[in-house]
């Protein structure tokens, strides 16, 4: 039997059964998700027809979470057991953030958490509440389990707050096929590809966050080629100025936290009608209602709208192209709304902003659109998107200074190998500090991660060779490793920041929260391994099929078959732990072939250039 | 596909300081749709990693290609000199000092009446000069003459800074 399964590729899915992808946007306020149904990206409803979630969540005395407008109705009578705009403090430590109103606590490794009456909850920890929410909305409302998620992250969030919300992701047990920069989510929604080949600006000034992007879309490629922004900067900030307006004419010098958050809330409400309106009411609970004009308050936020721009500029700048180039500029973000804001990009621009797509769900769509891309329905979708990463990265060199290794605004993914040496006699270790941002001292950059090279044989002073590879993947996320070329020393790590969750912490806190007894929990863990051996005989019978005859041998193709066979027979009677080795070997066996087939590939790939594709841009260099 | 093959065999251009971006920048597209991550999201965990090898060399590569002082020194290190050798290269007091002069240019820039104009010429200067040290480096490469191909690497390092330095002051200027 096991026989006939592996050579029927139908047998665990049709090849062209239609799969699952969704896209969520994580949002500062609020979230919500979308997902492409009979060819239309669209946002999805709950139960009661609401599209947004805020983004709230409320740890209860006996444990019970609430998510959403439930949680957002605690807010005053809970101030520190209800948590809003968890997205600030991703990634975060400590010393990063004001008190906003909650209680921290510090937890080994820096990480920060809020102490709520359900005990120490960190910002991962609260994202995956949101996303588990909106991961089951998508499967409620498409009937069956979600293939993959695309999330999107602020283009300007940098590596620790990335990997946080791919945390976050493996929290609420979600398989993420791309971390999207949100402004790039947002272009891909416009389907700006009709206008080819266009300069795009797109101005995202969220809740929390404020990035800006300049792409450039050539023959289906949309690439990014300068990004810019303010990951602490956003709608937040103006209701923040509008509360610190409101209450000294009050005489109150130090709200309790209820009243602070209060506040906060009824100033983004007095924000959101003055967009429409000339001036608003601002009545704080027992005080003397207070009138703010719209002029008045847009003298307020003047100076944070001027920091927005100065971003714009500067992106420009780093794409190499003047404001006049630009053929497209989107609004992005619920903060766009604010008049002064739309101006003012729009002048700098010198033209009108696109804002046709609701500027709260733009986001989610373009994301639900990639997914449906990535998941593999549209295997030969015709755009491709080339992102950057928004921060130098590199490491710490002698004198306490950064020395970028990847600098900010490079295409990713990336892999990129700098060698340094010894400065001791008989040194036999050498620490590598990896950092990311844009200043010269390392006190001034974000510290990623330490590790230590060790087992250098000792030799004078700069003979050692020791080579320093970086690696960001398409999400933006790095892994770095040190190798002493004479000995071949090698050490290697993943970058976890110092700020994020050990790989252990995560699988504690997946096992924390399954409330299953401990057969459930195997009974799972094998239903897990039977899917890759599932996935895995999937694919590479369909890759046989494609290509074994051109690229492999009759003993190599033999091999790997019979490799094939042992592993369904396996997926019926093996233990978990046998399956989980054959996978992974027979995954190590089928490389070589991966290998060949992607060559293939890339020949067919330079045999299709002809000189009509050519682009208009080029010269002699 | 070779991660050791010269940048230029993989855009199939020859290896020379004159490049043709359009070809360059074609093959590059090609590839990436081919390559990227993205066309590998629901594949298997190995060619998800290959695609990400692959893809980041190409990334390299290209941007190597495409940027002018990282093709030169690219094409020194083919040469075999690395950029230790290269920044080791002696160079003549009447560039250093012409050097001095435009730094202080630039020192000098916050009392100026009229920066701008000041700023137009000084960053057409460092163009013209630029120019000339592409030329002269591209002759030196072709000759094979690789010490003096190396000086005028070097010399084109400085005007690089330089330039940088005088749009990083010109963004400021911008900014007040």
């Amino acid at each position: 039997m096991a026989l006939l399964q592996i050579s029927e590729p139908g047998q665990t899915a049709a090849p062209h059964e239609r799969k699952h992808g969704i896209g969520i946007d994580l949002g500062t306020t609020n979230s919500l998700v979308a997902t492409v149904r009979s060819g239309t990206a669209e946002p999805l409803a709950d139960t009661e027809g609401e599209v947004i979630l805020p983004s709230v969540v409320h740890y209860g005395e006996s444990g019970e979470v609430l998510v959403g407008r439930k949680a957002m109705a605690l807010v005053s009578s809970k101030p520190f057991d209800t948590l809003q705009s968890v997205k600030r403090f991703m990634g975060r430590g400590r010393a990063d953030v004001g008190s906003d109103g909650y209680r921290f606590v510090e937890s080994e490794g820096g990480m920060l958490s809020f102490e709520t009456a359900a005990g120490a909850v960190s910002p991962v920890q609260a994202s995956a509440e949101i996303l588990r929410v909106l991961a089951l909305r998508g499967e409620q409302t498409l009937g069956s389990n979600i293939d993959g998620v695309v999330i999107t992250v602020p283009a300007y969030f940098d590596e620790a707050q990335r990997q946080a919300t791919k945390d976050a992701a493996t929290l609420a047990g979600l398989k993420v096929l791309r971390l999207l920069s949100e402004p790039t989510a947002a272009a891909v929604a416009y389907g700006l590809d009709s206008g080819d080949p266009g300069l795009v600006a797109v101005y995202d000034l969220g809740g929390g966050t404020f990035d800006i992007s300049i792409l450039q879309l050539q023959k289906g490629v949309f690439e990014v080629l300068a990004t810019g922004g303010d990951s602490a900067l956003g709608g937040d900030d103006l209701d923040r100025v509008i509360v610190e307006w409101a209450l000294p004419q009050h005489g109150i010098e130090a709200p309790d936290a209820g009243l602070y958050r209060t506040c906060l809330n009824l100033a983004r409400e007095a924000k959101e009608f003055l967009s429409e309106h000339t001036e608003v009411e601002v009545l704080i609970p027992g005080q003397p209602t207070l009138t703010l004009a719209r002029q008045e308050f847009e003298g307020m936020i003047q100076a944070l709208v001027l920091r927005t721009l100065r971003a714009c500029r500067r992106a420009l700048r780093d794409a190499r192209v003047e404001a006049s180039d630009i053929d497209s500029v989107i609004l992005v973000g619920g903060t766009t709304r604010v008049p002064l804001v739309r101006a003012s990009v729009a002048e700098l621009f010198g033209r009108e902003p696109l804002s046709s797509i609701n500027p709260d769900t733009v986001v989610a769509v373009g994301a639900a659109a990639q997914a449906d891309v990535l998941v593999g329905n549209k295997p030969d979708g015709e755009l491709l998107l080339l992102d950057v990463i928004p921060l130098s990265l590199g490491l710490e060199t002698m004198g306490g200074l950064m020395e970028a290794i990847i600098p900010r605004n490079t295409t990713i993914p990336i892999a990129k190998t700098q060698e340094f040496t010894t400065y001791k006699d008989g040194q036999t270790a050498m620490a590598i500090h990896v950092l990311q941002g844009e200043r010269e001292l390392i006190a001034d950059c974000r510290s990623l991660a330490r590790f230590e090279l060790q087992g250098i044989p000792p030799m004078v002073a700069g003979a050692a060779r020791i080579q320093v590879r970086f690696q960001v993947d398409a999400d933006g996320l790095l892994s770095v490793s040190a190798r002493e070329e004479t000995t071949g020393t090698e050490s290697r790590i993943t970058v976890k920041p110092s700020y994020g969750l050990s790989d252990t912490d995560i699988a504690d806190m997946v096992r924390a929260s399954w409330e299953h007894a401990e057969d459930d929990m195997q009974a799972r863990q094998m239903a897990e391994q039977q899917m890759a051996a599932n996935q895995l005989l999937e694919q590479l019978q369909a890759a046989l099929d494609a290509d074994a005859e051109a690229l492999l041998s009759e003993q190599e193709r033999a091999e790997l078959e019979a490799e094939m066979q042992a592993l369904a027979v396996l997926r019926q009677s093996g233990t978990r732990q046998k399956l989980k080795t054959a996978v992974a070997a027979l995954g190590r066996s089928s490389e070589v072939f991966a290998a060949r087939r992607m060559d293939a590939s890339i020949k067919q790939a330079l045999i299709g250039v002809s000189v009509d594709t050519l682009d208009s841009d080029g010269g002699l260099g | 596909m070779d991660l050791s093959q010269p940048y230029f065999s993989l855009f199939e251009l020859p290896a020379s300081y004159a490049v043709d971006t359009q070809q360059l920048t074609a093959r590059y597209r090609e590839l990436q749709k081919q390559l990227h991550p993205d066309r590998f999201a629901s594949a298997s965990a190995q060619e998800q990693r290959l695609a990400v090898q692959y893809s980041g060399f190409v990334n390299e590569a290209y941007t190597t290609l495409r940027h002018p002082l990282r093709r030169a020194l690219y094409l020194l290190s083919l040469a075999g000199m690395d950029a230790k050798a290269v920044a080791g290269q002696h160079i003549d007091g009447g560039f250093l000092m012409q050097q001095m002069e435009l730094r202080e240019k630039l020192e000098s820039f916050h009392d100026l009446v009229d920066p701008d104009t000041v700023m137009e010429h000084l960053l057409a200067e460092i163009e013209a000069d630029w120019r000339e040290l592409e030329g002269q480096l591209a002759q030196h490469l072709t000759a094979n003459e690789i010490d003096a191909a190396a000086t005028a690497a070097v010399k084109m390092q400085y005007l690089d800074k330089l330039r940088a330095e005088a749009e990083a002051l010109e963004s400021e200027l911008l900014e007040r």
